[in-house]
């Protein structure tokens, strides 16, 4: 081994704890580099293999009921591959605890299972259906309320229970993330279900003899998916077409790339910001001890070693540390990638496909990462270069000392004491490096904020939507459409201090070539329930005519306030109408319109087709309208609590991998800015100490040198933090979730908190290297 | 004596930049040296002799005024032919030893001879200078005269035309300062390298072939020694 090299190894020995700090961090981004990228793709292909396995549906038409017959003729369309109706209906499910409100959908399959969304079954079960009152179960739902085989399940259709036989249990490509519609925000597992029963069974039961009103079509032209719906929708105008769902819009697969796109971004950009950290730390590092070495430099140039040799010298320290770090945490990453695969296809109900290693990333992460300490490390050693091995011989000249501005304000010089004096001065010394401890700091910081930020958007999500925009006890939904007369009914069954009744229809609003399917909701113009503000916050009414749209259907649309757009309906017979962007008012959940329910029943409906009613009560209604024919279901406000502090408790799991990430960042920046400016002025300690300073009094200067850093840090990092936090919002958004950018101060305090805290960690982990500074020895030696 | 000449210094000036402070370190400096010599450079501290001991040896380029090596100007080397002129023709010695604290004594040495094309066997340079025995210990488990056989030791085992010392007994005892003296003038005698020593101390001058003395940043004399006398016999 050459002597340079050899001198290199002792140098990591003698420096480990500072090698291992920025080691950790190198590793950490490798890691979740690894892990994100190879779990991605084991996702990816599980899905995949999944959706080819089962035969997932390229489209699902809701209509209002279409002969069986009539499905043969959809096959001519060219494109269209293969084509399968179903009957499916929510109902609710009796359950032993008769507080519990669970619906199940009942699906039919075809008797030979069908050719598309083919069931996948569980282990030791069986996807038969033998008898018409027998039902295979969602595995999912199973699990959660501890269903088992020949278990009898007794959902209530149209008034009537029927006891059903579980002959098996599956899963379904469909249901890969179990929700009862886009509302819903969050599965509820146990409180909704999917039952597969015989054609014949639905088809009774229901009243669809030899007619569905669901059909499943594959497409074999995915490029002209947009003219076959089109197509799909002329053909079937007359069965009263509801909805059209693409598989992109498709609920389950819409969670399920949601969830993979957030993992490819937190794959590509916390890597990054953990290796800029690294970078800034190995930087200042080299540079410390390229000045520490001078003396060293000087001799090995005076020895004939040329600058390239003496900064490659240097730059193998940063590469050393690239190197063990990224080995490390490429192990880790795939030794993490497993679990972590495992855990998603879990998640999400999806067989794995099997763990595949992707070598690209091991190799591009190496390679990737070397180059980044490399770097670093040059440009930490760039030093070198100036060093002339003359001078090094010569004790250095005092650096160029200024008064500082401050300074120059005297009445606020006057009052600062000597040690904060030194404080300030001596950060004033190396401002570079300073920028950079504090940029690396506030980006620590700022990765702290963005788990607060979500769980706080999450309840304030939450508390809007469900507390001031929409203020009703509960929703009732209807099984069948009702007239008005039913409020009335209701009156008489519950006590409620107010009812109001609610339309709830999909139909296809058109500006130009950009269309969109979203459900418009009726509600009384003077409704006392729903709460409408525009952008700006400002309360909004109803208008007598015209529409209330989403920002998410506006953008769609490319619509705005005043504008006029066309609305199609899908029920047979009516004619299209254009109405009048009333105004765009702010939804987190769901991407729905909002019209006066007189006008859309005028305009868009036949009268009396109430789908559901908003009440406010105190009464308990779940109970009390548990046999009531016609409603389908019963939702309380207290169910969608529950549901979000189920969801809540898993948020908390993330963040405190968030602000592991930060405190890591922040460890190791004051860690090694600590012990780089403890080494760096051993001298100037030392004097102080023989002056008669006590231990106490250095380590508080560095203290203080410190909690400023992080002060300023915490400034630098809150217009940071909120441009991550305004990233994160915009990737995440969709149709169905818009983030509001609500950001409280209690965020930044809590993450400045979390931040100071790691400060001190890391100052109590240098506390030893002051307390064992020898000042005699300090002050002797001029070799360090 | 012989007469060849290995070096011509011819009016040599250097201007230094000590933070705020313009030094004018080294004026007008002529001599030539030759293959084999002894030279003591004499000379109080801030006399511009290190100034000079530097710019012979390629470490620093003067202000002015031509350095001649063989044929070639040194003062006109690029920082790469500064560097192979270091490299080949060059050995060192300092005050302070200045060895690589995480190297071993051999290693120290090896360091050097890393790079040259006919270095000089270690074990045997080792031996020369008396440290057959302490060659795998550290710089901080050695006594300062062994540090400082071990710089010599490094200088020389480069197989070098000219070896540099700055000072090298200025932070030694008198009894170490005389072995590292006898020494140094074993390898000029016995390895026939030309050896420059600078100093403060004028009781050096004595056991040198010719004598220049400096001060204030000009050479003041140069003196040739009839009878220069054996180390060993020098008192200070």
């Amino acid at each position: 081994m050459k002597k340079l090299d050899r001198r290199l190894l002792r140098m990591v020995r003698h420096s480990k704890g500072q090698f291992v700090s920025i080691t950790v961090i190198v590793a950490v981004a490798l890691c979740i580099y690894v892990m994100l990228n190879v779990t991605i793709i084991n996702v990816k292909n599980a899905v995949d293999h999944y959706y080819n396995t089962t035969n997932i549906s390229d489209l699902v038409v809701e209509l209002m009921r279409i002969p069986q017959g009539a499905l043969e003729d959809l096959k001519s369309i060219k494109g269209i591959n293969d084509v399968q109706g179903r009957v499916s209906f929510d109902v609710p499910l009796q359950v032993e605890d008769e507080d519990e409100r669970v619906n199940i959908r009942i699906m039919s399959i075809p008797d030979n299972g069908g050719s598309i969304y083919k069931l996948y079954k569980a282990e030791n079960s069986s996807t038969e259906l033998n008898d018409d009152n027998d039902v295979i179960l969602l595995k999912q739902f199973a699990e959660a309320r501890n269903i088992k085989g020949s278990d009898i399940i007794t959902p209530r259709i149209n008034g009537r229970l029927h006891n059903m036989k579980v002959s098996g249990v599956a899963s379904s490509s469909e249901f890969t993330y179990l929700m009862e519609n886009e509302q819903s925000l969050l599965p509820a597992l146990d409180k909704f279900g999917v039952a597969y029963v015989t054609e014949a069974f639905a088809q009774s039961v229901f009243g669809y003899r030899g007619s569905y009103n669901e059909v499943l079509i594959t497409i074999d032209d995915q490029e002209n998916i947009d003219d076959i719906i089109d197509l799909v929708e002329k053909k079937l105008d007359k069965y009263g077409v509801k909805k059209i769902t693409k598989l992109e819009d498709q609920l389950s697969n819409n969670v399920l790339t949601q969830k993979i796109e957030g993992m490819e971004m937190m794959s590509s950009v916390l890597p990054v910001m953990f290796l800029l950290v690294a970078a800034i730390i190995i930087s200042i590092m080299l540079s410390r001890i390229v000045n520490n070495d001078r003396m060293a430099i000087g001799v090995l140039k005076a020895l004939g070693y040329s600058n390239i040799k003496v900064l490659s010298h240097y730059a193998k320290y940063a590469l050393a540390i690239g190197l063990t770090g990224s080995i490390t945490g490429i192990i880790g990453g795939l030794l993490l990638a497993n679990p972590m695969s495992q855990l998603y296809v879990f998640y999400f109900n999806i067989p794995l496909a099997g763990i595949e290693i992707q070598y690209d990333y091991i190799i591009n992460g190496i390679f990737l990462t070397s180059i980044f300490c490399i770097g670093s490390g040059l440009f930490g050693a760039r030093g070198v270069i100036r060093i002339m091995p003359a001078d090094s011989m010569r004790p250095e000249a005092p650096k160029a000392g200024r008064r500082i501005l401050i300074e120059r304000i005297t009445f606020l010089w006057k009052h600062v004491t000597f040690s904060w004096k030194m404080v300030i001065r001596n950060i004033m010394r190396n401002k570079r490096r300073f920028a950079f401890l504090v940029i690396g700091l506030a980006l620590a910081y700022a990765i702290n904020t963005v788990p607060l930020f979500m769980t706080d958007a999450f309840v304030s999500m939450f508390e809007l939507q469900y507390g001031e925009y929409q203020k009703m006890d509960y929703t009732i939904e209807f099984a069948k459409p009702q007239n008005e007369k039913v409020i009335v009914d209701l009156n008489h069954l519950i006590d409620a201090k107010k009812i109001e009744p609610r339309l709830d229809y999909p139909f296809e609003l058109v500006n130009g070539w950009r269309k969109k399917t979203v459900s418009i909701t009726g509600v009384p113009q003077e409704t006392a329930f729903y709460v409408f503000k525009d952008r700006n916050d400002n309360d909004i009414k109803l208008p007598e005519k015209g529409i209330f749209i989403t920002e998410a259907i506006s953008k769609a649309l490319k619509v705005e306030k005043g504008d006029t757009i066309t609305v199609k309906s899908f029920l047979p017979g009516r004619d299209d109408i254009t109405l009048q962007v009333a105004d765009i008012f702010k939804q987190y959940l769901g991407a729905n319109a909002y019209m006066n329910i007189e006008i859309m029943e005028k305009l868009l409906l036949e009268s009396q087709m109430l789908t559901g009613v908003s009440v406010a009560s105190e009464d308990d209604l779940k109970e009390k309208l548990k046999d009531v024919k016609n409603i389908s279901a019963v939702r309380s406000a207290g169910d969608m609590k529950q549901a979000f502090v189920e969801y809540l408790d898993t948020m908390n799991i993330m963040i405190m991998f968030y602000m592991l990430f930060g405190g890591i960042l922040g460890f190791a920046l004051i860690y090694n800015a600590t012990i780089i400016g403890i080494s760096e002025r051993t001298t100037e300690f030392a004097s102080l100490r023989i002056m008669g300073f006590d231990k106490k009094d250095v380590y508080s200067m560095i203290t203080k040198e410190n909690f400023v850093m992080a002060g300023i840090a915490i400034l630098v990092g809150i217009p940071l933090g909120t441009g991550m936090i305004n990233g994160m919002v915009e990737s995440f958004s969709s149709d169905m979730i818009t983030f509001p950018v609500m950001l409280s101060p209690k965020i930044f305090i809590q993450a400045a908190l979390a931040s100071i805290f790691f400060v001190i960690i890391a100052q109590l982990a240098t506390l030893k290297k002051v307390y064992n500074l020898n000042f005699i020895d300090a002050l002797k030696s001029r070799i360090s | 004596m012989q007469e060849s000449i290995l070096m011509k210094v011819e009016n040599v000036s250097k201007d230094y930049k000590m933070g705020e402070v313009s030094v004018n370190a080294l004026q007008g400096a002529s001599f030539d040296i030759y293959d084999g010599e002894f030279i003591v450079i004499l000379g109080p501290s801030g006399s511009g002799k290190s100034t000079l001991l530097n710019i012979l040896g390629g470490m620093d380029l003067p202000s002015e005024g031509k350095v001649i090596v063989g044929e070639e100007e040194i003062n006109k080397y690029n920082d790469r032919k500064l560097t192979a002129y270091r490299r080949d023709k060059v050995g060192f010695v300092f005050q302070f030893y200045n060895l690589m604290a995480n190297l071993t004594a051999k290693e120290n040495v090896e360091l050097a001879t890393e790079m040259c094309k006919d270095a000089l066997d270690i074990n045997k340079v080792m031996e020369e200078v008396g440290l057959g025995e302490r060659k795998d210990h550290f710089p901080s488990q050695m006594s300062g005269g062994e540090q400082q056989r071990v710089a010599i030791a490094r200088a020389v085992a480069k197989n070098p035309l000219l070896l540099l010392c700055d000072e090298p007994t200025g932070a030694l005892d008198y009894k170490t300062g005389l072995l590292i003296l006898s020494l140094l003038h074993k390898i000029n005698r016995e390895f026939k390298k030309t050896v420059i020593i600078i100093t403060h101390n004028m009781a050096i001058g004595d056991m040198a072939d010719r004598v220049i003395k400096m001060r204030s940043g000009r050479i003041v004399e140069i003196k040739e020694n009839e009878n220069p006398i054996p180390p060993e016999r020098i008192e200070w």
